[in-house]
């Protein structure tokens, strides 16, 4: 008989451990009142939403009396559909994706722009030896996703006549097996793992063509602001200070979402925080961040040369910082 | 029969103008933004608007759809009728043929891509791996479930097992192969449309998966939707052509059973 107690003791000790496994979730242990807001990733964890993570995981977001749940995305994912919905208050896309919602009706704003340097480019196999970004649209092929602003511009700029334009579905083995394939890549990700793959990719920015859309913005809807004016001031304060924490120290945060991402390996977490830090850093004395209206009116004046958009101030698309 | 045939097209009519009324009315009341649901008249207007593209898009995809399923048809039947011929080669090939069901296109596309190539080849390809197993599944039903005493009645002949075959078991199952090519129709065109997504060449515009991609990426939930209906037109018509197909053939075999379609 004793030995059964002593069995359901250490049986029922066993499972409150593993409860209290299973709680012990890195997110923030919701304060009494706080301000709950999901914001919707456009990917799944990886740099590019380090200083969020690194916010939640040094707790500036509770220190900030917030309680914040950070939700992956994948390809695909609505995020524009999802925050206009209402069912996140925030989420992050592009500068460009957010003009054409907000032509098509969508009221949201954006808070904050990670990334000053646009991170797409066009990556190709480095023996072609081509000099300029012009040189890859004279022969081979382009795999792209189509209908991307970023596809329209470079079809306006380049032309597409004397290539071939396919279909880009995030995978390299298109790219790997054929030397005369070019590509649409994320400086951040995709070289890392063709180089890791045995090839020597070269990429060409799209931002030196001339495109620069801010990206990695956070946005929310108009009345979301409005009503929640101080909340939303303090949530940018809180993931300024997760970037500045990130940009100095990344590892514990990489950490955090290899945990959630597995599939991308910890050096490759390191090699692509590395590579993006320059592109939110930006020039000298730029605040993190930062949104400036003469870019938002170059960008919207682009979209409206591309017809994806019909001509509007960009002035209340973005809500400058402090 | 004539008489009727006035009728025929006005129950789908009715239908079909109580439902996009009822859509169009709940999307006003309900002040739902285009973006979120597209009113059925901005979709018309789309589809007005954008005829060509999409109608160039729509042959694009059927062309592909429509090769893939005839594929499908051929490779299908030539499999079933190889599964039929032996309980131990069913045994052995039967769990691979139903492995084509749950292929995710994605998943092969970089694969197909490799091997035929940017452009319609792929995009063929994943029509009929998408709409081959509902072929394979139903004919060899068919070509096993001949009436035994007609299998008697041959054997007592003295038939051939290849005159047992052409005479009996394939006229049995063709009403099985027909179906089977019915569900695959529908397939053909969705495999079709996924093949674009992965494979598609933009040359001459691309097929409904390009116009649905570029329809996504430009926040055009209007064009969106017209693409799918010209998706469903094309999966309508080319149910209507295995369907007249189906009545042709049953006129020969199966006169019972053409009375009723």
């Amino acid at each position: 008989m004793k030995d059964l107690r002593l069995l359901k003791i250490i049986g029922l000790g066993m499972l409150m451990l593993i409860l209290s496994a299973c709680k012990g979730s890195p997110d923030d242990p919701p304060a009494e009142g706080a301000f709950k807001a999901d914001i919707q990733l456009d990917w799944v964890p990886e740099p590019e939403f380090g200083g969020y993570y690194a916010a939640r995981d040094s707790g500036l977001f509770s220190q900030e009396h917030l309680e914040v749940h950070l939700k992956p995305g994948g390809p695909g994912v609505p995020t524009l559909q999802l925050i206009e919905s209402g069912q996140v208050t925030f989420g992050i896309t592009t500068a460009d994706n957010l003009l054409i919602a907000r032509d098509r009706g969508a009221d949201l704003v954006a808070l904050f722009a990670l990334y000053q340097t646009f991170p797409a480019g066009i990556m190709v196999h480095a023996e072609r030896g081509l000099h300029g970004l012009e040189d890859v649209f004279k022969e081979g092929t382009l795999a792209m996703e189509p209908g991307t602003p970023t596809f329209k511009f470079l079809e306006k700029r380049f032309g597409f006549h004397h290539i071939h334009v396919v279909p880009y579905t995030n995978n390299l083995s298109p790219f790997l097996h054929d030397p005369q394939l070019a590509q649409q890549c994320y400086v951040t990700a995709e070289p890392i793992a063709a180089r890791r793959a045995g090839a020597s990719p070269f990429v060409f920015p799209i931002s030196d063509a001339g495109y620069n859309p801010y990206s990695g913005i956070l946005v929310t809807k108009r009345e979301v602001l409005i009503k929640h004016k101080d909340e939303v001031r303090r949530l940018i304060r809180a993931i300024k200070a997760g970037w500045t924490a990130y940009l100095k120290d990344p590892t514990s945060a990489n950490q955090a979402m290899h945990q959630l991402n597995p599939t991308m390996d910890e050096a490759t977490f390191e090699a692509s925080s590395k590579i993006q830090a320059p592109l939110i850093v930006g020039s000298p004395g730029t605040p993190i961040g930062q949104m400036t209206l003469e870019r938002w009116q170059t960008l919207s004046g682009q979209l409206v040369e591309l017809g994806l958009i019909q001509p509007s101030d960009p002035q209340s698309a973005f809500e400058p910082s402090e | 029969m004539k008489p009727l045939s006035g009728v025929l097209w006005l129950p789908p009519l009715m239908s079909f103008v109580l439902i996009t009324g009822l859509i169009e009315c709940s999307i006003i009341l309900m002040d739902l933004p285009a973006y979120l649901a597209p009113r059925p008249s901005a979709v018309a207007l789309a589809l007005f608007i954008h005829a060509e593209e999409l109608l160039k898009a729509t042959r694009h995809t059927g062309i592909a759809a429509i090769t893939g399923l005839g594929m499908s048809a051929i490779l299908g039947a030539l499999l079933a009728i190889t599964l039929a011929s032996h309980p131990l080669i069913r045994r052995a090939f039967y769990p691979y043929a139903v492995f084509f069901q749950t292929v995710p296109i994605i998943a092969i596309a970089p694969m197909l891509v490799i091997w035929f190539g940017y452009g319609q080849g792929a995009v063929v390809a994943a029509s009929f791996i998408v709409s081959v197993s509902p072929i394979i599944a139903n004919t060899l039903t068919g070509l096993l479930s001949t009436d035994p005493a007609l299998l008697d009645l041959f054997r007592i002949a003295k038939a051939s097992r290849l005159d047992t075959l052409f005479k009996l078991r394939i006229p049995g199952a063709i009403p099985h192969f027909l179906t089977g090519l019915r569900i695959a129709s529908g397939l053909a065109v969705i495999g079709a449309i996924v093949g674009e997504f992965v494979a598609d060449s933009y040359e001459d515009g691309g097929g409904i998966g390009t116009a649905v991609e570029i329809a996504l990426k430009e926040q055009r939930t209007d064009l969106v939707f017209a693409a799918v209906l010209m998706s469903s037109l094309l999966g309508l018509l080319i149910f209507w052509l295995v369907s007249g197909l189906n009545q042709l053939s049953l006129k020969y075999w199966h006169l019972g059973e053409f009375k009723d379609s």
